[in-house]
């Protein structure tokens, strides 16, 4: 219209402009409004041992995660904040209890990290009556694959990884072996795989000595194991201190045989010990050196932040946090509230995110990503399968 | 093989045992007082020796600073507790529950300060070499049986000789014919408690070197300890020394008939056993129903 | 806020239940029983296997728990009647150990290490009551029935009579007393209302396993019951308030790192143990 042409223009148009410009303000405050409402904080629980024998990984853990929100606030993904609720677990079930407990009851996180079988089976009923999604990115007792329709696992489980030992073991002709285990779900679990599996490719397990998790003295089980002659020994303990007990006490011993253990090798506690030169243990894979993009920035940024080298236990409490943003932003993209419910239906909604190490496809409370096998050689643990 | 293999470690482990029990045994024989912060002795000792190693003192000196801080302990608990808990009312139960809030406490304070986690000396002592066919051992177990068999010497020498000696043995039987003979009772109690803190030192020192200690460790050492005496026999030095041998033996060679988790619990069934149908234990005087 | 207070409170009705059992034994019977949490335990996990096997009623499963732990408390009666003092304190202290390495072998009764998880929710005559604000009153209901039971039983012969053999069983055996029958009973009577506290315990966590039943744990549970005050009604409860309200106060204290708080905790509650021996025996709420 040429009314409106000049009223947009010209001195006459001055009151007109200042009167559209406050109308056009306040429409857009008015809409921006509730998205600033919308800015607003969101809660990742974490459930880790911060004290106790395996206080090491409780520290690792929180690393990563706190890596991983800082990315995610670098990179814009969400309009709000996601803040830390974080607990210890003493890394025992009963801590786990108490301490999941005091997630969904009174800090009410939707979404919650943990780690440890004990903790994990502990706290996994308690997260699920509240409904609260949970991500293990560090136990890998084998019936943790069971636990809860919220309950997920970043990590390949036991089961996986001595699946994947036991044909490298029938390789190297490695027949008798034998085992020391704390009778809990990680160390059943483990006992089970190995009698399942040994006889396929010509092993045996020769003897098996269970221990408590608390035991430091293991002279007469050495003694025994002397006896024993087997062409190795494994350890399923969930407590990282303990195994380095062991394995110190059985090469002070005089004992020179193999040991084998599972992915907690990489806990420096055990990967620098002097005694463990030689040690054998799977793990997920992990390649540090690759190009692409989300593990390149992490591996960089953990050797920039940390001083020290990433392991996978890292790895994947980063990709447990890095999937809770990814959870949170396409709730909010939908316009939904960001509960545990919701958080589920979205993750099976999508089924794949790309992580760090590439991509992943959830299904059935597990992951399935490649392993690997390898050896501690003058401090240095290099890939061996 | 294994049997002698067994019974090593077995030694190994009766004489660290025999020493801490032979330490409450003194302490109770002589003075009826149930010191189980005796195990809070055990920690200080070990714990000193390991600070002061860690910061590179000469063992010799790590060594006395140890017996010096536990002597110390022992006859805190002796003046500042024990004494004024006699003084006013002296029931077991009160002399008991003291004793335990004082372990507690030091157990708490060792935690807070060096952390909940085991530590441990390293030493090439107890690295095992192959003295028979099949037969590994470290010259730790050398090292522990030559210490206590002069620590035991040395105590018995004292008991059956020095007029103090005497005078402990007599304090827990007959303390107003001590006054009589001119020997002061609240002396002869410190120096009991002197005696039996030092007897845990070497204890402590040969545990953190071994298999390591932390501040749990505590509880431990005073349960066996505990266990030796009543095995033993309550008035007993004797007893508690063997009964220490003996349990320490027990735990390791009884994995060749149990499954391994039992090991620990087979020392407690024994105590139960032996106050069921053999309260004197060993060596002991009768008790009084 | 108020589902964390309810929660503390909640502990406190439950161990306050378990030290007032302790104080059946030890303040009137004086039986010194080192081994209590043994039945703590014994109850938890008779209660947790009914929840999960037959019915998660919670006045059922507190009953199976009670009965449980009574039948148990043989096991510490037979000691007792035996021998006495110091005697006495190494069998509990045996039976305490042995107990805990039971709790972690017993894989089909207690779940061993991993222990028993996913406990029903608590249901009373078919109602759910396992929101934080209901449990809390079923607790503290429990608790008020259970010390309205031992006032009873303290004043009636049976109390008295107890009391005689504390002070001085030799006297009381001369006075025609059955000491033997006495202190069986009383141990009955202390190790069930344990077993309730057990019971409540397990479902109040979702889970029960060997480490909530320690000898740390008997210990403190003694704890409450001497600086509360030994031998008194309020006393157990006042232990019990002043123990677990620690660990919530310190956590307000700045430079305490909240990984060491527990520490702290049980540094303030061994101190007070001494202290209390040293200058005033009877415990806070009792009589000089």
């Amino acid at each position: 219209m040429k009314t409106s042409f000049h009223l947009i223009t010209g001195k006459q148009g001055a009151t007109w402009r200042r009167g559209v410009a406050t109308v056009l303000a306040s429409a857009a405050m008015s809409l921006a409004a509730p998205m600033v409402a919308w800015a607003q904080s969101y809660t990742l629980g974490t459930l880790f041992p911060m004290s106790g024998p395996n206080a090491e990984a409780g520290a690792i853990y929180t690393n990563a995660v706190d890596l991983a929100l800082k990315h995610i606030a670098q990179d814009h993904w969400l309009k709000g904040t996601i803040s830390v609720k974080p607990t210890d677990s003493l890394g025992t079930p009963q801590g786990g209890a108490v301490g999941m407990s005091r997630l969904v009851n009174v800090e009410k996180v939707p979404y919650a990290l943990v780690g440890f079988t004990g903790v994990a089976k502990a706290s996994a009923p308690i997260g699920d009556r509240a409904q609260v999604m949970m991500v293990n990115g560090g136990a890998v007792g084998p019936d943790l694959a069971k636990l809860s329709k919220y309950f997920w696992n970043i990590i390949p489980l036991a089961n996986q990884e001595v699946e994947f030992l036991i044909p490298w073991l029938g390789e190297q002709k490695i027949k008798k072996i034998a085992i020391i285990y704390v009778d809990d779900p990680l160390g059943q679990g483990i006992l089970s795989e190995l009698k399942a599996g040994l006889p396929g490719v010509g092993s045996e397990l020769v003897s098996s000595y269970s221990v408590a998790p608390e035991l430091q003295q293991f002279s007469p089980i050495i003694a025994r194991l002397r006896n024993d002659k087997p062409d190795a020994i494994y350890i399923a303990s969930p407590n990282i201190t303990q195994i380095a007990h062991i394995i110190k006490q059985v090469r002070d011993g005089g004992l020179n045989t193999q040991i084998i253990t599972y992915g907690a090798a990489n806990f420096p506690s055990i990967s620098k010990l002097p005694e463990s030169d030689g040690l054998i243990f799977t793990s997920q894979a992990a390649d540090w050196g690759s190009d692409e993009p989300t593990m390149k920035r992490f591996v960089d940024e953990w050797r920039k932040n940390y001083g020290t080298e990433p392991t996978t236990y890292g790895l994947n409490y980063y990709n447990g946090a890095l999937l809770y943003g990814y959870l949170v932003r396409g709730l909010e993209q939908a316009g939904k509230p960001v509960t545990g419910t919701n958080l589920l239906a979205e993750l099976e909604r999508v089924g794949h995110y790309a992580l760090a190490g590439g991509e992943a496809r959830f299904s059935d409370s597990t992951v399935t990503t490649a392993m690997q096998i390898n050896r501690i050689s003058k401090g240095v643990t290099e890939k061996v399968k | 093989m294994l049997f002698l293999q067994l019974l090593a470690s077995g030694i190994q482990t009766g004489i660290l045992y025999a020493l801490t029990a032979a330490g409450f045994a003194l302490i109770f024989g002589a003075t009826r007082i149930f010191h189980v912060a005796h195990g809070a002795t055990f920690i200080i000792a070990g714990y000193t020796y390991y600070e002061l190693h860690q910061v590179g003192v000469w063992w010799p000196l790590a060594t006395l600073a140890a017996f010096a801080m536990a002597i110390a302990f022992g006859v805190f608990m002796a003046l500042y507790v024990y004494r004024p808990i006699q003084r006013s009312e002296g029931s077991f139960f009160t002399v008991f529950v003291a004793a335990f809030g004082a372990s507690i406490s030091v157990q708490s304070l060792v935690q807070y300060f060096f952390g909940r986690g085991s530590v441990m000396v390293s030493t090439p002592l107890t690295m095992a070499q192959e003295t028979l066919p099949g037969l590994y051992l470290a010259p730790i177990l050398a090292v522990s049986i030559v210490v206590a068999i002069i620590v035991f010497t040395c105590v018995h020498l004292f008991l059956d000789r020095r007029n103090a000696g005497l005078g402990l043995r007599a304090l827990s039987e007959s303390p107003g014919l001590l006054e009589s003979f001119g020997l002061d009772s609240k002396r002869l109690t410190i120096l009991a408690f002197v005696i039996g803190s030092a007897l845990v030192v070497p204890a402590a020192i040969f545990t953190a070197v071994s298999i390591g200690i932390q501040p749990a460790s505590g509880h431990r050492v005073m349960l066996i300890s505990l266990a030796a005496t009543i095995v033993g026999g309550i008035g007993s030095l004797r007893g508690a020394v063997l009964a220490g041998l003996v349990l320490g033996v027990i735990e390791n060679l009884v994995i060749t008939m149990v499954d391994t988790q039992w090991s620990e619990a087979v020392s407690f069934l024994v105590l139960f056993a032996f106050i069921m149908f053999r309260p004197n234990g060993l060596f002991g005087t009768a008790v009084k129903k | 806020m108020i589902n964390y207070l309810f929660s503390i409170l909640t502990l406190v009705m439950i161990y306050g239940i378990a030290a007032s059992s302790l104080n059946v034994l030890v303040g009137y019977a004086g039986i010194f029983s080192v081994a209590h949490a043994i039945f703590f335990g014994i109850g938890a996990y008779a209660g947790a296997q009914f929840s999960l096997l037959v019915s998660s009623d919670i006045l059922l499963s507190c009953l199976v728990g009670a009965a449980t732990a009574g039948v148990f408390s043989l096991l510490l009666a037979i000691p007792a009647l035996r021998v006495r003092g110091e005697y006495f304190v190494a069998a509990a202290l045996g039976l305490q150990m042995v107990g805990v390495t039971v709790f972690s072998e017993a894989h089909a009764l207690t779940g061993g290490h991993g222990g028993l998880v996913g406990i029903p929710p608590a249901t009373l005559l078919g109602m759910d009551v396992s929101s934080p604000g209901l449990f809390l009153l079923v607790c503290a209901v429990m608790l008020a029935i259970i010390l309205y039971l031992v006032r009873r039983l303290m004043r009636l012969s049976f109390g008295r009579a107890l009391m005689s053999i504390r002070d001085n069983e030799t006297a009381a055996e001369s006075f025609g007393k059955n000491v033997p029958k006495l202190k069986t009973l009383a141990m009955f009577v202390g190790c069930a209302f344990a077993g309730v506290a057990g019971t409540l315990f397990a479902y109040n966590m979702m889970f029960v396993n060997v480490e909530s039943f320690t000898f740390e744990q008997s210990i403190l549970m003694l704890a409450m019951v001497v600086i509360g005050g030994v031998g008194t009604l309020s006393g157990p409860l006042i232990g019990a308030i002043v123990l677990l309200s620690l660990p919530a106060l310190l956590s307000f204290i700045p430079f305490i790192p909240p990984t060491e708080i527990g520490t702290v905790q049980q540094f303030i509650y061994g101190a007070l143990m001494t202290l209390l021996m040293i200058f005033r025996p009877s415990g806070i709420a009792g009589k000089l």
